[in-house]
């Protein structure tokens, strides 16, 4: 069988561009996807800073959620990652410094700096830390005394400073006036990428301590290796020492994360971004290799029947469709492998540059990825086959004989129904899932695939659909149209199965496009509703290094144009509840914001339903009233819950007030000083202000302003900008949905359109003889034109339908309400988009097709 | 002629009296309930081997239904039918195909060749499907016996219609089939091509002792027979040995509805005047 469809195959080259085509995007998406995948579980971070350190120990930034039950074993175990740097406690340093084959042990610091006249952000660091990159000092001597610093060699060429020059550094608010003792320079990365070490100032290691507000902690450890000792052997013997202190011992290329640690939450994004699209790759794939060969088989329904005839097993022919379909996905997978390649490293920058990944987070593209890769397209081609090859072999041999080559209609039978009743039900249950468990940025991922199972059963059952839709929009097409209209419609009654093959891609990509964008609009018009409505304050002060001066609060409220209740600090973090059992927990934690009792009120736009805010001082707690009911027994006013904040911290907190929210939006309020000493800044980032009774914005604008003034990086935004800013920020997200999605569109629109000019071309003596018998070159693309066009309406109506299951349920789950939002264009476009592509894609081959005389056409063999 | 008529064996050891194919009592019937239609109404007949048969009857007479079921492409509803000894009616769909494939070669009216295999590869598409490696001598010396020994290379789609047919003749003859069912095979050809087609089986009847069955709605093609076969409404209706093909155009005005017509009519006409 395998030289008789590899005889096929060069005859019917044409025939086969098509599957062809399918199958190598769709391998040049899933490799892509691979890629990604990979390199968000492999998660190479390159040291900077900390290169020189063979071995680099950190804080565990991994938290274990408790269970409900400690003692069931069956229970699966849930880990999120903490938010906050999780430092560690410097005296680890001498511990792991006795551990044999350890040269030295170097606690590092890092905390933001502004440097006066130097724009940008810097960090301040130990000096001892130097020697893990290693700098090496270019002239001068290193920090002996306070106020002495180094800096390194870009920093003091842009802020134009030589060794002995005064300069003016700000650290966590507080400016102060040091002596520039030398300069260091750090070796060229060698490890390639373009990035070298951040922008470094040193200072004496009682500096440090003082500035960074951190004495006896450390970011990590920096560990020398003894010369001819392994760096996984003494990763080994580290762990063994510190076994029970919540650290992790990282070599090679993980050990940048304890230089990096936000590159962790990218890891879990990189892998749900790749394994929603690559799944939605392979399912698009799935469809369309179907679709395509499922007509190439129709349209060879006669010479299957003839090879049945003549002796060929049903068993023979499924064997020759399927050897057709996988030499064909053979070369395309393989063909699909390197534009795959490229794709997957320009999805990567596409990320980078939308910061959804730090740009410290390096490709990787190995062999694993692109055989995992080219099997999965291979297995997806495969499924495919094996659908279409069972109908092809159960082709009736006298179909040979027969001299008509209409194919009588089926009704779907239990093999159709049954699948299809499935997918509906799976629609449905993961719409539910969508409603009633998902929330957060991961709601998509089970609102996404419900269009697609939905598109699945209703493929399933395309044909029934298709004759059902063709009756009930072919009457007014033929009410409208006349001769054209008449056998427009009469041919889509005569092939409905060949119609259903054309509508399925039409309808893929109306559901797909409508359902994957109206997602984007939703989630987008929700966010920023949230936030605007949330946001009570008419301006906000925050800091350009990370933190505020503590005292800056005090002067804020101090202005009469505030008043003390005017202003509140705002800390945002995640931290997780340990006690009592949160049933209502999931992996990503709650939100947890750090407000100023006093400013409460006015500023933040919640209420409290018991208790009250004011209570918010020392060791409290204002929780979401449903959220309490679900903790432990039900948690109220004055009870104890044990939460685990973003730096790993436990703290016993009392329950203080109790205020209710939009599902979704539950949050911890907790006081500003407790929270700031646990985020990875140690200050508050921002002051939220409310201008006092009868004072007008520019007023108060003005009086914020000349308190900033003079105060490095302190910066005052209204209201407006903070809007902007936060709109911005979504748009870039969003954007990288779209990118994704779009890709995935381009993809069946590609294969959309595939279908039709493979359809059509193949009715060349059809044409022949219908101008045979009378009519013109423009009715015969007239009718066409009809025929496209309710293809082009039956896959519309039917893609609309399917992305319903999606959007509706993502609706409520994000925005409370059915109707998703966004601007009536969109799906307008999408409709315009489709029906112009089928019609384009119909009528240009027609166009061939009928440039023969009809004649010649008619006597052409099918 | 020693050949002709006498109770003989030809060199492949075909006994010439025994029958190859026999269908007793074969029914079939389609669709269910009210709209229930009787193609075959209970046919009997036997074909004796190393014989040509020609098929005859007006559209809708069940002639294709016959040809189907006598084949094993179909299935009857009720009845018998023996091939080479074995009873087939009960056989699953892979021993039908291996029955086709091994035993039976067909010609269809529309030739169908696969256009992607060229007509050496067409010729031993069966074998090869079987798992059988033809034997190049015997597969050359078929070929030449259709005339088509310069053609071996082509595609179907640079032969004539008439060599497509004697590609097909070909393709049916090299699994040396205890019977050659025929399906209109003249059909589409013109008068000369037709008769070229027709001498190359009668030729394989008398030369190789071949069994072929036709089903054919032309009185000249049914005159190269043995023996013509009539039906109507799904009966055999009569036959006729060694026919000429006046004897059998004769036949066909008197079959079925055409035989009910009033007499009285035909006078009038006759005597129209003259």
């Amino acid at each position: 069988m395998w030289s008789l469809a590899l005889s096929t195959l060069r005859f019917r080259r044409s025939a086969f561009l098509a599957g062809f085509v399918a199958v190598l995007l769709g391998a040049a998406i899933i490799t892509a996807c691979g890629a990604l995948m990979e390199t968000g579980i492999r998660l190479d971070v390159p040291p900077k800073r900390l290169a020189a350190a063979t071995v680099v120990v950190g804080g565990d930034q991994v938290y274990t959620l408790p269970k409900a039950d400690p003692a069931d074993e069956e229970e699966d175990l849930q880990w999120g990652t903490l938010p906050e740097r999780v430092r560690l406690d410097a005296g680890l340093a001498g511990t792991v410094a006795k551990v044999p084959g350890v040269a030295a042990a170097i606690p590092d610091l890092s905390f933001p700096a502004l440097l006066v006249g130097y724009a940008g952000p810097v960090s301040g660091h130990p000096w001892a830390s130097a020697e893990l990159a290693p700098y090496g000092l270019r002239e001068g001597a290193a920090p002996a005394a306070e106020g002495d610093v180094v800096l390194d060699a870009e920093t003091a060429r842009r802020s134009g400073k030589k060794t002995g020059d005064q300069i003016e550094i700000t650290v966590r608010g507080v400016i102060g006036t040091y002596r520039v003792t030398g300069i260091a320079t750090a070796p060229a990365a060698g490890d390639g990428s373009a990035a070298g070490p951040e922008p470094a100032v040193f200072f004496g290691a009682a500096d440090a301590e003082r500035l960074s507000g951190l004495a006896g902690k450390a970011d990590a450890i920096g560990v020398i290796a003894a010369p001819g000792v392994g760096a996984e052997e003494l990763r080994a013997r580290i762990d063994a020492a510190l076994r029970g202190k919540n650290t992790v011992t990282l070599i090679g290329d993980d050990r940048g994360l304890a230089e990096f640690p936000a590159a962790l939450t990218s890891s879990e994004n990189l892998i749900v971004l790749a394994a929603v699209f690559g799944a939605m790759g392979i399912m698009v794939a799935m469809f369309v290799v179907a679709s395509t060969l499922g007509l190439s088989v129709q349209q060879r329904q006669r010479e299957m029947a003839l090879l049945r005839a003549i002796g060929t097993t049903p068993g023979q022919v499924r064997r020759m469709v399927i050897g057709e379909a996988m030499a064909v996905s053979t070369l395309a997978t393989l063909a699909g492998i390197v534009p795959g390649f490229l794709l997957g490293g320009w999805l990567f920058d596409r990320l980078v540059a939308a910061g959804v990944v730090p740009e410290v987070v390096v490709f990787r593209q190995g062999l694993l990825p692109v055989l995992v890769g080219a099997g999965v397209s291979l297995l997806t081609a495969f499924t495919a086959a094996l659908v279409t090859a069972r109908r092809a072999a159960a082709t009736k041999p006298t179909e040979a004989l027969a001299e008509s080559a209409l194919q009588p209609y089926r009704r779907p039978g239990p093999g159709r129904w049954i699948p299809a009743v499935i997918c509906f039900v799976g629609g449905l249950s993961l719409a539910g899932v969508t409603v009633f468990i998902m929330s957060g940025p991961l709601t998509s991922s089970t609102a996404g695939p419900a269009v697609l199972v939905w598109a699945l059963g209703l493929a399933l059952l395309a044909p029934a659909l298709t004759k059902a839709l063709t009756e009930l929009l072919g009457r007014p097409l033929l009410s409208l149209s006349g001769t054209p209209g008449y056998l427009a419609l009469l041919n889509a009654r005569a092939r409905t199965t060949r119609m259903s093959a054309a509508v399925l891609p039409v309808m893929l990509a109306t559901g797909m496009a409508t359902a994957n964008l109206y997602m984007q609009t939703t989630q987008v018009s929700a966010t920023e509703r949230a936030y605007t409505e949330s946001l009570r304050a008419d301006a906000v002060v925050t800091s350009a290094t990370g933190g505020l001066a503590p005292g800056l609060l005090a002067k804020v409220r101090e202005l009469p144009e505030v008043g003390q209740g005017g202003a509140t600090e705002l800390v945002t973090s995640t931290g997780y509840v340990e006690k009592p059992h949160d049933g209502w927990q999931r992996e990503e934690g709650w939100p947890i914001q750090g407000v100023t009792a006093e400013g409460v009120a006015r500023t933040i736009a919640l209420t409290p339903s018991e208790g009250s805010f004011g209570d918010l001082r020392g060791k409290t707690v204002a929780l979401e009233a449903d959220h309490a009911r679900a903790i432990g027994g039900g948690v109220g006013i004055g009870d104890t819950v044990t939460v685990r904040l973003g730096d790993r911290s436990a703290v016993d907190l009392k329950v203080v007030a109790l205020f209710e929210t939009r599902t979704g939006s539950e949050k911890f309020l907790v006081p500003a000083d407790l929270l700031a000493p646990h985020t990875t800044a140690g200050l508050a980032p921002q002051i939220l202000v409310r201008a006092a009774d009868g004072v007008g914005a520019d007023a108060l604008m003005a009086a914020l302003g000349r308190l900033a003034e003079g105060q490095e990086g302190v910066v005052v935004a209204d209201r407006d900008a903070l809007t902007a800013t936060h709109a911005e920020q979504q748009r870039t997200q969003a954007w990288v949905n779209y990118l994704l999605v779009g890709m995935v569109l381009a993809y069946t629109a590609i294969s959309m359109v595939n279908t039709q000019v493979m359809a059509t071309a193949r009715r060349r003596r059809e044409f022949g003889l219908q101008r045979l018998t009378g009519s013109t070159r423009a009715q015969v693309m007239r009718m066409m034109a009809l025929e496209a066009g309710l293809v082009a309406g039956i896959g519309i109506l039917l893609g609309t339908v399917a992305s319903l299951i999606s959007l509706v349920p993502f609706s409520i789950a994000v925005d409370d309400t059915p109707f998703p939002s966004g601007p009536v264009w969109i799906y307008l476009a999408v409709v315009a988009f489709a029906t112009l592509l089928t019609v384009a894609a119909t009528l240009a081959p027609t166009w061939l097709a009928t440039r023969s005389r009809p004649a010649e056409a008619a006597a052409a063999a099918e | 002629m020693l050949l002709c008529m006498n109770r003989q064996r030809n060199p492949r050891g075909v006994d010439r009296s025994a029958e190859v194919v026999r269908l007793d009592s074969v029914r079939k019937t389609y669709g269910r309930g009210g709209g229930t239609v009787e193609a075959l109404a209970g046919v009997t007949i036997g074909f004796r081997s190393g014989s040509l048969t020609a098929v005859m009857g007006p559209s809708g007479s069940g002639k294709s239904t016959f040809l189907h079921c006598a084949a094993g492409l179909d299935r009857p509803t009720s009845g018998s039918i023996v091939f080479d000894g074995e009873e087939i009616t009960g056989l699953g769909e892979v021993a039908l195909t291996r029955l086709r494939r091994e035993r039976i070669g067909f010609i269809f009216q529309s030739f169908n060749l696969l256009p992607a295999l060229t007509v050496l590869q067409n010729v031993t598409l069966p074998m090869k499907l079987g798992g059988r490696e033809p034997d190049p001598g015997f597969v050359a010396e078929v070929i030449a016996r259709v005339g088509l020994r310069d053609r071996v290379d082509h595609r179907p789609s640079e032969l004539s219609g008439g060599q497509q047919q004697r590609v097909a003749i070909a393709r049916a003859l090299v699994t040396q089939p205890a019977v050659i069912f025929g399906d209109e095979p003249t059909g589409a050809l013109d008068t000369r091509t037709a008769m070229e087609v027709l001498t190359l089986l009668r030729e394989a009847v008398e030369e190789a002792g071949q069994t072929v069955v036709m089903v054919t709605h032309d009185p000249v093609a049914a005159s190269y027979a043995d023996r013509v076969v009539f039906l109507a409404d799904g009966r055999l209706v009569g036959e006729i040995a060694n026919p000429t093909a006046e004897a059998v155009a004769e036949r066909l005005t008197h079959l079925g509805a055409w035989d009910e017509r009033p007499r009285r009519q035909a006078p009038s006409r006759a005597g129209g005047g003259y």
